[in-house]
């Protein structure tokens, strides 16, 4: 019935076989993209993202005004303008400014936190993890017990804290998010480093006189990659969430154009007693829909590292 | 305790179970595999029939398709599977459930994965009892401390959990569990194949003492011609989904027909006298999902024939009350002689 | 026992490791160690107190001990804003932060288990296919924003309950537990709880519903099958109470996470809880108070971390149970 998990296979044996560099990277790379996007959720995933990575980067060409412009009509303030009138498809803000603006120009901030903050987090978890994992001994005991710290401290408070005494920033969410948030990655990384590190062929590598750094970056890290990948792409979503929470407490960066800071502002401005949702609603459905584009990529490794879950 | 079939169930009627042209497929991602395909064999009332072969030669498949509980992917395609003047795969889903257990019990392989780790091994007897068997609490409890010294198992031990159990007496509460409804016929998957040879030895004792007590009838599924010989009264050879060779022990044993049993036999170690010198037979078995025209053995039979490759021999007479599928079965003898050579074995 | 004991250490350490680097952090980020107990509101007498207490005329390394000698006997300073004992003020929020986290996340549980179970059983429907992404939509909202709509449809637009707070204006109680089973409380729960709950269940709901599926694979729920146990013993007796095991240690975990990520629920429904004081406190610089809050709010993580890894031990008999032969 279910067969028996074993990440590497399903990586293709290519990797097993002595090749050419090029057509390992290649390899490497079809099980990084292409493997996961064979399953369907991932591959709706993928699109979500290429819609708002695209809204981003023509931003100043979608919106139709500058979101922090305070308009006037008919030299008033064009203040709480109900959505769908002349060109304001969501209506305008209290304070006159274009809600739709704001919300395609938030798409940037969310984009630049989420990547961000899970390219670093991904990245560190990872590198820790094969370090910790390849190496053993000490240097595995005391990167554990700080893991082990920094999953004890309550994230979101802790992010409080630090964008308090730190300047109001989108750059110190990004910090937080990689003070503490590596470890949950570091700890699945290691525990894969340390089956595959038993597996015949590193010590094959070992035998034919290969330096540490090249075993570890050639022949362990193609198989811990999926995982990194599958880490990264949840942390994107957290991050967002992050921001938005931070930025909704007040702790932002108020100059930005968040979708965060939108719902503060929507929330500090009556929206909810005026029934106004459609200036509260679009941000969060935005934000759903990249945190989840995120877990349905997600998915896509997980089907690669864990296939017994779905024959 | 042999009793005549009261309707006409158109096989023998010392049967209590017919197999008769069993085809059980399994829709993989390769496509279809076809792992029993045309299994016919009978259980004859009060007798211990061994279903041998290599694994994946589709004996546990076969063996679990009589209880119907098989997985998503496997459907029982056509066959017959006719217990006690009824035909199994007509009836209904719940006639079926109402017949499991307190009819057809099974024992199986890993006693350790078959119990729920969380529940005491007596509240589990005790929940077939109470659920299957309609008996009350107290009873139940009898009924269970009353199994237990049957198998030979400390009653103390009914408060235990599986995991504090050693393997073989895992196999022992797994004969309780299939023993507790008193069924007539009971189904071993590899029983013993898990355990030493000591302590197999010592439950296939048990067992078959009890089977002997209680007239059961039993389908003993192994890869192990040893524990065949030792405990089976009849034996069905299946080899790549289909019945290679079937008759009374002794005499299969004894006198093989079919290439294949003599290899399986040669290449096992005795129960009983001391190991030889093991042969193993050359070569894989044949890929289910393909299909084959000629004998599915031909590919690693040392007596292959042109024939062999054209045409699939059928299941026939070879002495009484002894078949086989192979069409040279007629110089069994002599082929018999060559068998015992090694070199017939091995391939150049 | 060994391996209690050991967990035990295990959470010493990390609430130390914690505890060192608050004391680093708000020494150190805020400018001035003074700045982090003394608000040059208080009277001299005050001042002078603290000063002592807290050794603030001592080297830094003085104060680090000072600093952990008085965590220990809890004594966490002046509030700035409230002009209290700060152990006083987490007091009084302590039991409302407690309440809400609790009532969430039994909702979320009660509907996420058997939700998650239903899910697993009709794998491969279309219910699965609608199932699936809606529990994962609520996964992926801000909870906060999940309140905001609970607030707009059920306070404002219907005005069904009230828009925030924990208690009616004014109203009185002879006790802390009169005022928690009241009524008037109650009322004020409901909405903050269910928007909770709401971003809660995922998890319960997820979790239940992948065991569900990997226990459905077991040989012992084919043997249930061939005993020929009926589909509702087989699925709750066999399946289920298997499948549940990790899911309920997970609500420990969850206990702890969520006192510090409700934060921005309570502030949305205006809850006087930990969250709440701790922003509150952030942002009116009443560095004593954030920094007990952030403590207090570590200390329920840290326990509950640990009372999760006691509980999955005694609840499974592989491991509560020793092996004996």
């Amino acid at each position: 019935m279910a067969a028996t998990t074993d990440a590497a296979p399903a990586l293709g044996p290519g990797i097993y076989r002595r090749k050419t560099k090029t057509q390992r990277v290649l390899n490497a790379l079809n099980g990084m993209v292409a493997v996961p996007m064979r399953d369907p959720f991932a591959l709706v995933g993928l699109a979500i993202y290429v819609v708002f990575v695209l809204v981003a980067i023509f931003a100043p060409q979608i919106a139709p005004y500058d979101p922090l412009e305070i308009l006037f009509a008919d030299g008033k303030l064009a203040s709480n303008i109900p959505p769908l009138t002349d060109d304001h498809v969501l209506g305008t803000t209290n304070l006159g400014r274009d809600i739709y603006s704001q919300l395609v120009f938030g798409t940037r901030s969310a984009l630049i936190i989420g990547l961000s903050a899970a390219f670093i987090v991904a990245a560190l978890g990872t590198l820790v993890g094969l370090l910790a994992g390849y190496f053993g001994g000490l240097i595995d005991t005391i990167m554990m017990r700080i893991a082990d710290v920094a999953l004890g401290i309550p994230f979101l408070p802790f992010v409080i804290v630090l964008a308090a005494f730190l300047d109001p920033s989108v750059w110190n969410i990004v910090l937080a998010m990689a003070l503490l948030l590596w470890p949950n990655t570091a700890r699945v990384v290691r525990s894969q480093v340390l089956t595959v590190r038993e597996r015949a062929f590193i010590d094959a590598a070992r035998v034919t006189g290969s330096s540490t750094s090249r075993i570890i970056f050639q022949h362990v890290a193609p198989n811990i990659l999926p995982l990194s990948f599958l880490y990264g792409s949840i942390a994107i979503g957290w991050a967002i969430l992050t921001e938005a929470s931070i930025s909704f407490l007040g702790f932002g960066d108020s100059n930005v154009v968040s979708w965060g800071v939108m719902l503060q502002d929507s929330f500090l401005s009556q929206a909810l007693s005026r029934g106004s949702y459609h200036w509260f609603l679009p941000p969060g459905i935005c934000i759903i829909l990249v945190v989840v584009a995120g877990f349905f990529i997600s998915r896509g490794y997980e089907e690669i590292l864990f296939p017994k879950l779905r024959d | 305790m042999k009793k005549f079939c009261s309707q006409n169930c158109g096989t023998s009627p010392l049967s209590i179970l017919s197999i008769q042209d069993l085809h059980v497929y399994y829709e993989t991602g390769r496509g279809t595999t076809r792992a029993v395909d045309g299994v016919t064999f009978d259980v004859p009332e009060g007798h211990v029939v061994g279903l041998v072969g290599e694994s994946g030669c589709g004996k546990t498949t076969a063996a679990r398709a009589i209880t119907r509980v098989i997985p998503k992917s496997a459907s029982i395609v056509s066959g017959r599977i006719i217990y006690d003047g009824k035909d199994l795969l007509q009836l209904s889903n719940r006639d079926m459930a109402a017949l499991r257990w307190r009819e057809i019990a099974f024992i199986p392989q890993s006693a350790m994965n078959s119990l729920d780790p969380v529940y005491r091994v007596g509240s589990q007897i005790i929940e077939i009892l109470r659920d299957r068997g309609g008996f009350d609490r107290q009873r139940a409890r009898r009924r269970a401390v009353e199994l237990f010294e049957m198998v030979g198992l400390d009653d103390k031990r009914l408060r235990d959990y599986p995991h504090q159990f050693s393997g073989g007496m895992r196999q022992r509460a797994a004969i309780a569990f299939a023993l507790a409804l008193e069924p007539r016929l009971i189904i071993a998957d590899e029983p013993v194949t898990a355990l030493d040879v000591i302590v197999q030895r010592q439950i296939l004792d048990t067992f078959k003492d009890l089977q002997e007590r209680l007239g059961l009838s039993v389908i003993l599924v192994t890869h192990d011609i040893s524990v065949v010989a030792f405990s089976c009264d009849e034996v069905v050879v299946m080899y790549a989904g289909q019945v290679a060779e079937a008759g009374p022990t002794a005499a299969v044993l004894a006198e093989p027909v079919h290439p294949y049993t003599m290899g399986l036999y040669n290449a096992f170690p005795d129960l009983q006298r001391s190991a030889g010198t093991l042969v193993p037979i050359d070569g894989n078995p044949p890929d289910l999902t393909l299909t084959q025209t000629g004998c599915r053995f031909a590919d690693r039979c040392p007596f292959v024939l042109d024939e062999c490759e054209r045409e699939a021999p059928s299941l026939i007479q070879a002495n009484e009350g002894h078949t086989a599928a192979c069409w040279r079965r007629g110089e069994a003898a002599a082929l018999r002689r060559q068998a015992e050579e090694v070199t017939t074995w091995q391939r150049s | 026992m060994v391996r209690v004991v050991n967990r035990l250490l295990h959470m010493l350490f990390v609430l130390w490791a914690v505890a060192t680097i608050m004391f680093f952090m708000f020494r150190l980020m805020t400018g001035n160690p003074l700045a982090a107990y003394i608000d040059t509101n208080f009277t001299l007498e005050q001042q002078e107190a603290l000063l002592v207490q807290f050794g603030l005329d001592k080297p830094l390394w003085q104060q680090y001990f000072i600093y952990i000698g008085n965590l220990l006997q809890g004594e966490l300073g002046q509030s700035f804003f409230y002009r209290k004992p700060v152990g006083e003020v987490l007091m009084n929020a302590f039991p409302n932060t407690i309440v809400l986290t609790m009532g969430a996340l039994v909702v979320a549980y009660l509907f996420g288990i058997p939700v998650g179970a239903y899910l697993a059983w009709k794998r491969g429907t279309w219910i699965e296919g609608v199932g699936i992404p809606t529990v994962l939509a609520t996964r992926a909202a801000p909870e906060f924003w999940l309140g905001m709509i609970l607030l707009a449809v059920f306070a404002f637009n219907l005005g069904w309950f009230p828009s925030g707070g924990a208690n009616t204006a004014g109203a009185e109680f002879n006790s802390e537990f009169a005022r928690f089973t009241s009524v008037d409380f109650l009322w004020h729960l409901v909405l903050p709880a269910l928007s909770l709950a709401l971003y809660l269940q995922g998890l319960p709901l997820l979790l239940m519903r992948s065991n569900m599926l990997e226990v459905m694979q077991e040989e012992f729920v084919t043997m249930a099958r061939m005993k020929g146990l009926s589909e509702w013993a087989i699925i709750m007796r066999h399946a289920a109470r298997n499948a549940l095991l990790p899911v309920v240690t997970t609500f420990a975990l969850s206990i702890g996470l969520s006192v510090g990520g409700n934060v921005v629920v309570e502030t949305v429904f205006s809850w006087p809880g930990l969250g709440r004081l701790l922003v509150g406190a952030v942002a009116s610089s009443d560095f004593p108070l954030a920094q007990g809050a952030f403590l207090l709010i570590t200390l329920v993580l840290v326990s509950m971390n640990f009372i999760a890894d006691l509980l999955y031990h005694v609840l499974d008999p592989r491991v509560s149970h020793g092996s004996n032969n």
